[in-house]
């Protein structure tokens, strides 16, 4: 469904398509024919210099963590800049796999604009994490659109970085579509560094087999929108999946994350938790949805969201949503806002630490309980110190 | 070390005053204990000198160490050397007790010039007090006073003391919630850290705590000043005819 309204500039460089009206339910709070204030022309061609990229790579702070590391600049796979996988039983292709999921906004522009992907299948128990880096480079304003296939075969385990980073305005647009098999184990990480002025539009796709373990994080704290999509859903008994995210925002950023967690067989456990800290004029959204389809018994799921808001002028809006077509489930919600507690920074200041340095701490104990999710201990604590050192870091750049 | 002079503080959001022109001297070495009734204003000044928000000065002033205190933030009077014992010790989830205490010490050597510590040398530091108050590594490896019984928490506070050796120590109601195995264990920390270079203002209800921590000087507060000043035995004379006496003079 779409509203008919004149078309807007962004639009008219889509030839034509049309963006998410917000009266659709869905985009209530991320009005796209709005945010986005200008054409972002698709498949625009735009030269970078290596050692613009290189500069950039370096940026990347799981860049130490992964052997293997799968480069896109500006939406092209990078080979030169890019250490495959040297393990037999991790398979990378260059390919642009056919979209599988039902139509939605990101998907369609994906759909229209992608210039680059791979597929990654993994057929046994990779220790070595797998990561692909997305850098955007300083140019004109354009669309940069990638889209992955990640397969994980029954019994596999895999750990799976993502990284998305750049500088400039752009607009990236990223679709990843995972299937995990019977009896498989996947962590993945998602860290979202884009630059202040990009647009982060992306849309996940995953798919879970019997017996499955996921976890999955994404660290949300670049680009001025962001607007990340997931779906979840379960096809084979006994699976457990965890989603899992953190924004850290500040001056007038925005992000909304919308989740579908699927129930379609029995005895799955689904949990979804989001530490979202927003600082300024930042705005954070959650949407979470939980399908139990007839006849998913036994399915225990449960989601919450939290916001820790540093201003007055911050805001965090969570939407629960339970769909239940099943009577003898356990499904729940939680949501909560609030500012620092002013009695832990007094006490915390009292023993000689500065006020930033308190505030950074209780942000840190704040989004812990998301980034625990978080499997893979070098990354936790990269992005634990990250978001340690967020609040100083995003005060002096705004002076 | 410590001038409080003719201190006047009202509540920030109300015009209520709670201490009416309090004056109190503490020099180097000397144990003060200040003795008062419920309200008399001893919380209030535990935390004007530790410089919690919430509370207003409106006359009077306080130097620590020839330094306007009142100008300094919370973390900047802990550098310089003052420590508030909590009379409800603050839960902190998330944040480990070892790393708080690490930032901390590690943050006011900085703002004074002085080297920070390793790790290493750290551990070995928190290790060694912790065994004098039978603080186990268990509990430190919780978060801050998570989970923690009320002995416990006051056990921790003084090993944070301990650790910061701070010059200036305010004890706030530190016997409150304590049964008398566990006042023993606290007052021996307490009592270990006296030294003549370091001074401590003991807040307390009850006489009880100052059998066993001794204090050179007692001071009854009523009313948000101080009525009485006397030796030690000024304790004992309260614990037998009880606040009312003392008050009335006020009044």
């Amino acid at each position: 469904m779409n509203i008919a309204v004149n078309k807007t500039l962004a639009e008219l460089a889509y030839d034509g398509m049309l963006l998410p009206h917000p009266r659709l339910e869905d985009w209530k709070w991320t009005n796209l024919r709005v945010l986005i204030d200008r054409p972002y022309p698709p498949r625009l061609k735009v030269a970078a210099a290596p050692k613009e990229i290189e500069r950039l790579l370096k940026r990347d702070p799981l860049a130490k963590l992964a052997q293997a590391r799968i480069v896109f600049v500006n939406g092209e796979f990078a080979e030169d800049y890019s250490n495959l996988p040297t393990d037999g039983d991790v398979r990378v292709r260059h390919h642009l796999a056919p979209i599988t999921a039902e139509a939605e906004p990101v998907l369609d522009m994906n759909a229209a604009f992608a210039t680059g992907g791979v597929e990654i299948e993994i057929a046994s128990n990779i220790d070595a994490p797998v990561a692909i880096v997305h850098v955007a480079t300083d140019g004109e304003a354009r669309t940069i659109a990638t889209r992955h296939r990640v397969k994980v075969a029954d019994g596999a385990s895999a750990t799976l970085f993502e990284t998305h980073l750049g500088e400039g305005a752009y607009l990236a647009n990223s679709v990843v579509d995972i299937t995990v098999g019977a009896n498989a184990k996947l962590d993945r990480v998602k860290l979202e560094i884009e630059s202040s002025s990009a647009i982060h539009l992306a849309h996940a796709v995953i798919t879970l087999g019997a017996n499955v373990l996921l976890r999955d994080f994404t660290l949300t704290s670049g680009a001025r929108v962001n607007r990340q999509n997931g779906t979840l859903a379960f096809k084979g008994e006994n699976a457990d999946g965890k989603i899992a995210g953190s924004y850290l925002l500040s001056g007038r950023q925005h992000a909304d994350t919308r989740l579908v967690i699927d129930h379609q067989v029995p005895k799955c456990t689904s949990r979804e938790l989001f530490k979202c800290v927003m600082d300024e004029n930042a705005r954070g959204v959650f949407q979470g949805k939980a399908i139990v389809r007839p006849g998913a018994q036994k399915t225990d799921g449960k989601q919450s969201s939290h916001a820790l808001l540093l201003s007055e002028t911050a805001e965090f809006d969570a939407k629960p949503e339970l769909e239940i077509y099943a009577d003898d489930v356990a499904c729940g919600h939680g949501a909560t806002s609030g500012d620092i507690d002013h009695n832990h920074l007094f006490y915390l200041q009292s023993r000689g630490i500065p006020e930033a340095e308190a505030k950074s701490m209780l942000i840190g104990a704040f989004v812990g309980e998301a980034f625990d999710t978080i499997s893979h201990d070098g990354v936790r604590d990269v992005l634990t110190r990250f978001a340690g050192k967020w609040l100083v870091n995003h005060k002096e750049e705004a002076r | 070390m410590l001038e409080i002079n003719n201190l006047h503080v009202k509540l920030a959001d109300e015009d209520r005053a709670i201490l009416n022109g309090l004056t109190l001297n503490v020099k180097r070495g000397e144990v003060h204990a200040i003795m008062g009734p419920n309200g008399s204003g001893k919380s209030t000044l535990s935390y004007v000198l530790a410089g919690r928000e919430g509370y207003e000065v409106t006359d009077g002033s306080v130097t620590f160490k020839g330094e306007d205190l009142l100008e300094l933030a919370p973390d900047q009077r802990a550098a310089k050397g003052l420590f508030l014992a909590f009379q409800y010790p603050i839960e902190i989830p998330g944040v480990a007790t070892m790393q708080f205490l690490k930032v901390a010490l590690n943050s006011q050597r900085k703002a004074r010039g002085e080297k920070e510590l390793t790790t290493p040398e750290f551990m070995k530091l928190v290790k060694d007090r912790a065994q004098k108050l039978d603080i186990s590594q268990d509990m430190l490896k919780r978060p801050v006073n998570v989970g923690f019984s009320g002995g416990e928490k006051k056990r921790a506070e003084i090993l944070q003391m301990a650790v910061l050796e701070p010059s200036l120590c305010i004890l706030d109601e530190t016997d409150s919630g304590l049964d008398i195995d566990a006042l023993r264990v606290v007052a021996d920390g307490v009592n270990a850290l006296r030294s003549p270079d370091r001074a401590m203002v003991v807040i307390t209800h009850y006489q009880r705590l100052l059998d066993y921590i001794v204090p050179d000087h007692v001071h009854v507060l009523s009313q948000g000043r101080i009525v009485k000043s006397g030796g030690k035995e000024l304790a004992l004379e309260l614990e037998a005819k009880g606040y009312a006496e003392f008050t009335k003079e006020a009044a």
